[in-house]
């Protein structure tokens, strides 16, 4: 590697119990790159992602983010350097509005006297502003509650939300595992977008057809070992579509 | 024509919603509903119910439960329950009579001291739920029996009576401020605009609904969901003990039996309001329009001559009434996007 990478995790070795979830795995980010991590229920996904975003240590291996070694004791701990996680859940909460869903724990307050009093203007207008940057138009109003949205257009205010408060990498956990069509299309073009805005991205689908047509590289897991780490002008969709289902080593 | 478009684009104005939408939208206006419906009833049934007397008495009977009602609330959204409100109720006006009369207590010292003890019965609620995960139905349960236990032993349970008035009692819920209009009210109208404000105005109103609505999402925006909680336990406990001062005010005795139905009742009126029993969601001003709610049918009632037992039956409709009024409304308004 020539350059420096923007998170690199060199022999990752993670196990639970008897099974070991992650063997010697080594694996990077680069700056505003989009890699795909793809690989069977199990192949390791959710644990590699869980130690690169401080949920669990590993018992092997080292961390470097921007060049530096880093040691994460909380997910806090990774939150404050700009790694963030959008979860397939979401971290949403269905009966507030948008704009307080937005700026939740971190809501910005105008003094009036003593009394600390939400900056509702600022709520409402900043954050119809970085949905509209992220190419979101059909909102009625940032008043309304999440509860009556689609799932794409929560995937936009969970995304939105990291744009907006600085993260460098922005880690997507499944995000178009429960959308329409249309709306994958559209959740795809936002990824874009966060890219553009000089982000870094980490996808992780069982769907290869959702990650393919935006990754710039793509890794596969099998039984927690690496088992393919192409950048996609170097492989086809076929290709990683039989690595997957046949844990098959690259001939 | 294009580059104006764009230009449109661009601009960032925040918009509300229309005001039509909006009071649709409002999680009120089922309780709203039935409270016209019960006054045009009973304005229909005795031509003396619509007058300022009349709704002076309501506000009266509202203002006892409102207090409590408001703390609850706040807890409810939080996704929480309190059912010793009421036990906390009689405690806290005990306690007070008990030091002012018996051991002549200035009040000064009294109330402050009194009020402590009512928070700490919300905050042990909180320590024992949140520290050994049960349900805050099940702790409550046994802490309302508990403290109703310890007011019934401590008065032997025979009622304390405070002979002739006192200023105390006047300022706590006696005195009248405009004909029947009396004084609790205006405290009831002070917690309501405080707890108002906390809940819409502030980041920590904001912490409230998402602690209720989804916890792990709360904590993982970094939230302190168990603060919050333990916070709103506090609050409920010092609201429920400053209803009890009111209604000491207002008789001039304290008796270890009052504010037995208070529990039910604070949670009627907050889910006739629109608060959620699953936590998240829930107004202030529609807690206060169910407490209005509930007192005019108990007042109502007196007033066309019939029997107080009709009172609790009613009132049992009128709750499952407006429920299904508050989930039709907001189903309706979630298909109209």
């Amino acid at each position: 590697m020539a350059e420096v990478a923007l998170i690199e995790a060199r022999g990752i070795t993670k196990s639970f119990g008897k099974v070991k979830a992650l063997e010697k795995v080594n694996f990077h980010v680069g700056y505003q790159e989009i890699v795909g991590l793809v690989g069977d229920n199990g192949a390791g996904k959710s644990t590699l992602i869980k130690i690169l975003t401080g949920v669990y240590p590993p018992e092997e291996g080292e961390i470097f983010f921007e060049g530096r070694r880093v040691y994460f004791s909380s997910p806090k701990d990774a939150r404050a350097l700009g790694i963030e996680t959008v979860y397939q859940d979401l971290a949403l909460i269905e009966q507030m509005s948008i704009a307080r869903n937005f700026f939740l724990g971190s809501e910005p307050v105008k003094w009036v006297g003593f009394l600390p009093l939400l900056d509702s203007w600022r709520m409402t207008s900043t954050t119809e502003e970085a949905l509209r940057g992220l190419g979101i138009t059909t909102l009625r109003s940032t008043e309304e509650e999440v509860r009556v949205l689609s799932g794409g257009e929560r995937q936009a205010i969970a995304i939105g939300r990291t744009l907006h408060f600085g993260a460098k990498l922005l880690i997507l956990d499944e995000p178009t595992s429960a959308l329409s069509i249309v709306e994958t299309q559209k959740v795809l073009g936002y990824i874009q977008e966060a890219k553009r805005r000089g982000l870094s991205v980490i996808l992780i689908s069982h769907n290869l057809y959702h990650v393919y047509p935006v990754a710039d590289r793509i890794v596969v897991l099998d039984h927690g070992r690496k088992i393919a780490d192409l950048r996609k002008e170097e492989t086809t969709i076929d290709e990683i579509v039989n690595m997957i289902a046949y844990g098959g080593i690259r001939v | 024509m294009a580059r104006r478009a764009q230009a449109e684009q661009v601009v960032v104005t925040p918009r509300r919603p229309e005001l039509w939408r909006r009071t649709l939208a409002a999680r009120e206006l089922g309780v709203l509903i039935a409270l016209v419906v019960v006054l045009s009833t009973f304005s229909v049934l005795n031509r003396n119910f619509l007058t300022v007397d009349t709704f002076g008495d309501i506000l009266t009977q509202a203002a006892e439960l409102g207090i409590a009602a408001v703390g609850v609330t706040f807890l409810m959204i939080a996704g929480e329950f309190d059912l010793s409100v009421g036990s906390n109720f009689a405690v806290a006006g005990i306690l007070l009579a008990l030091l002012t009369t018996n051991l002549g207590w200035s009040p000064f010292l009294a109330i402050p001291l009194v009020l402590g003890v009512a928070t700490a019965i919300g905050v042990l609620n909180g320590v024992i739920t949140l520290g050994t995960r049960i349900p805050s139905f099940i702790t409550t349960l046994g802490t309302m029996m508990f403290w109703r236990g310890i007011a019934l032993a401590v008065t032997g349970g025979w009622p304390i009576h405070v002979l002739g008035s006192s200023r105390m009692l006047d300022l706590l819920g006696g005195m009248a401020v405009y004909q029947t209009v009396r004084i609790s009210a205006l405290w009831w109208l002070l917690v309501t605009v405080l707890f108002w404000f906390l809940l819409v105005k502030t980041p920590y109103g904001n912490w409230t609904f998402a602690t209720g609505g989804k916890p792990e999402a709360a904590r993982a925006l970094g939230v302190p969901v168990g603060r919050v909680k333990l916070t709103n336990f506090a609050l409920a406990g010092l609201l429920a003990g400053f209803a009890g001062f009111t209604q000491f005010g207002r008789m001039g005795s304290m008796s270890p039996v009052w504010g037995d139905g208070l529990p039910m009742e604070t949670i009627a009126a907050a889910v006739i309001g629109g608060t959620s029993l699953m936590g998240g969601a829930g107004t202030i001003l529609g807690t206060v329009l169910g407490a209005i709610t509930m007192a005019s049918i108990r007042v109502g009632l007196i007033m066309v001559g019939a029997p107080s037992y009709w009172y609790t039956a009613f009132l049992g409709a009128v709750i499952v009434v407006a429920v299904i009024l508050n989930v039709r409304l907001g189903e309706m308004m979630a298909w109209r996007r």
